[in-house]
């Protein structure tokens, strides 16, 4: 396992990142040729180097998405990225692969995540430590992208996490439910629930105009 | 949508739109959606809504996350970091934790065990202070009788100066006390103490030649104690009156009796303090013997013989309770103190057959049973003594608990 990581940090040198939001999901062509995603994992355990740097590859761009629509700050949604692959590289010899890589990779992400949100929730109640619950505006940041961020957060968060996990993760229902422990049909319900929730809010009339104030704030703060 | 008169609930439209049926249900679904407006505009919102929720990008993610993943990787800190699990940690503190109360609970255990081995002797090992008060008495009668033979040249001029007086207080009112010191008056006079721990290869053996060393040298035991517990070396332990004069011997021949593992030696000398109380007696004496002679000579009021009755009666006094001191530091220069341990050379022996499975089960049971009593007594007892302030305690933090309780949760919520 050491020399596969050492061989890793090699090719990592070597490898130009991939810039894509979600997991390069393989084409029907290449499919056949290109090993799934267990797999590399399994071959990794193995010590192959090659193995991670394909996996990091793989989602180094969808598991910073997770952190960083759900993590206000976005050096803190990188580190917890950069945590996430180390605790893979640690958990590698005890990986089996009875369930999907990407399922296991964000239970990782989201155990983290819940830590991180722990801590920082006993930092502001105990030694009254602000933390910053609304992303900072930047030049980047679109109105529509501002619009959506506030219209999630006002959904209930045990909904708001499985649209989060639909929309953006691409996860299927049943993938969702054995990440959060739910049966099925609560997964389903709670996604219906959620989407019905943001349609209205996001149809609302003033919604636009709200958003529009609220962009203008956020870019005086 | 009322989904009494529709066959297909929206969120079953949902999960066609997402995929997430069954093949058998998605066809049927399909067929219904392409006939029913009202789905399909329902399955059209659904699909907006996705693509409107795909304009949240996020920005490519930094190039220093590949950085410190290499870093972290190559320096290996991170297999540092967590040499032990979290539920490794737990495991390893609370074994600890519970190692260090068998400790404590074994030592209190073997200090309550001491304590009883000390306290509760071995019936019929110890011998009774009555057979050490007779060893003690025949000792001194063989001494006093030796002494009267050899050395009854050798008393003090002093004494023999106010025999009249010393014959009434003297007159072995301290039975046990042999003849006055056969030392000089001018030679020192000193207390000796000796201390000494023996271990013999026969105990039983020691012990009667140590009953005929005492008799040969006509020394005495004042206390004799012999430990015989089982599984334990036995030991005698004695304090021993040997007559100055054969000390040398004594202990010579004690030594004889195993091997020495240590010996100490000290002397007090008592010789000013001897002087200092002869003299006070003897103007005690001639004090008195001035009050009987004005007692007899003179004659006045009845008043004044009453006077010097009574300071007679108060010098007598004196005079009796400086002879007692007087015996007593004599005695302890003429016999020195051996304070003897005598221990066996240990050897392990077969012990009784252990008591049958049925027995040490219901023992353990037994045990166990008034262990789980003693527990429940104790915790009741912990609630008795400090429920009443631990209630206290409790209500004056239960708000400002509550408070930071909701605050973060509050937090929690936001993040």
């Amino acid at each position: 396992m050491q020399e596969a990581l050492s061989a890793f940090v090699l090719k990592l040198e070597a490898t130009k990142p991939a810039m894509s939001d979600t997991p390069e999901n393989p084409t029907q062509e290449t499919r056949a040729s290109t090993p799934s995603d267990e797999q590399l994992m399994v071959a990794f355990a193995g010590g192959s180097a090659e193995a991670f740097t394909e996996l990091f590859a793989r989602y180094k761009q969808p598991i910073f998405g997770f952190f960083r629509r759900r993590v206000a700050d976005p050096a803190r949604a990188e580190e917890l990225a950069q945590e996430t692959f180390l605790a893979v590289v640690r958990a590698a010899g005890r990986y089996e692969a009875r369930a999907l890589f990407r399922t296991y990779l964000y239970a990782i992400g989201f155990r983290l995540l819940r830590s991180y949100r722990r801590k920082a929730a006993f930092r502001a109640a105990f030694l009254g430590m602000a933390t910053r619950d609304r992303e900072p505006a930047t030049r980047n940041t679109t109105e529509v992208e501002v619009w959506l961020r506030h219209a999630i957060g006002k959904l209930e968060r045990s909904d708001r996490e499985v649209l989060l996990l639909r929309e953006f993760e691409e996860l299927s229902y049943a993938e969702i439910g054995e990440l959060l422990h739910l049966p099925l049909n609560t997964v389903r319900s709670r996604l219906f629930r959620a989407r019905t929730a943001l349609r209205e809010s996001l149809a609302a009339p003033s919604a636009k105009t709200v958003n529009a104030k609220l962009k203008e704030s956020e870019e005086h703060a | 949508m009322n989904t009494s008169t529709h066959p297909i609930a929206p969120e079953e439209v949902m999960a066609f739109v997402d995929g997430e049926l069954s093949s058998a249900r998605q066809d049927s679904v399909a067929r219904h959606i392409a006939e029913c407006e009202e789905c399909r505009q329902v399955a059209a919102e659904f699909r907006n809504g996705s693509q409107e929720l795909r304009a949240w990008h996020v920005e490519a993610v930094a190039g220093r996350v590949e950085e410190n993943v290499r870093t972290k990787l190559t320096h290996g800190e991170e297999r540092k970091k967590h040499l032990l699990p979290t539920w490794s940690k737990w495991a390893l503190g609370l074994g600890l934790a519970a190692v260090a109360l068998l400790l404590i609970g074994r030592q209190n255990n073997l200090q309550h065990f001491s304590a009883m081995n000390t306290v509760v002797p071995v019936a019929g090992t110890h011998h009774t202070v009555q057979e050490v008060g007779e060893e003690r008495d025949k000792a001194l009668a063989t001494y006093q009788r030796a002494l009267e033979m050899k050395e009854r040249e050798q008393l003090s001029e002093s004494l023999a100066v106010d025999a009249p007086a010393q014959g009434d207080s003297v007159a072995w009112a301290y039975p046990g006390t042999p003849n006055p010191s056969p030392l000089p008056p001018e030679a020192p006079m000193i207390a000796r103490t000796v201390s000494l721990t023996l271990v013999v290869k026969d105990f039983a053996a020691a012990r009667s030649t140590l009953d005929a060393i005492l008799a040969r040298h006509h020394a005495y035991a004042a206390e004799l104690i012999v430990n015989t517990a089982q599984g334990a070396p036995r030991a005698l332990n004695a304090s021993l009156r040997v007559p100055a004069l054969e000390l040398a011997a004594a202990l010579s021949e004690l030594k004889s009796l195993g091997r020495v593992e240590n010996e100490s030696q000290s002397g007090d000398e008592v010789t000013q303090q001897h002087a200092d109380l002869v003299a006070r007696l003897k103007n005690s004496r001639e004090t008195e013997q001035r009050l009987r002679a004005i007692l007899q000579q003179r004659t006045g009021k009845i008043s004044d013989v009453l006077q010097v009755e009574q300071e007679i009666a108060r010098v007598r006094g004196e005079i009796e309770q400086m002879e007692a001191e007087q015996k007593a530091l004599e005695h302890r220069v003429d016999f020195a103190a051996v304070n003897l341990k005598l221990a066996d050379v240990y050897q392990a022996q077969l012990t009784m057959p252990s008591p049958s499975i049925a027995t040490r089960l219901r023992n353990g049971f037994v045990d166990g049973f008034h262990g789980a009593v003693e527990t429940v007594i104790g915790i009741v007892l912990f609630f008795a003594e400090y429920g009443p302030a631990l209630l206290i305690w409790a209500i004056i933090l239960v708000l400002p608990a509550v408070m930071l309780w909701r605050r973060y949760r509050r937090s929690l919520a936001t993040l």
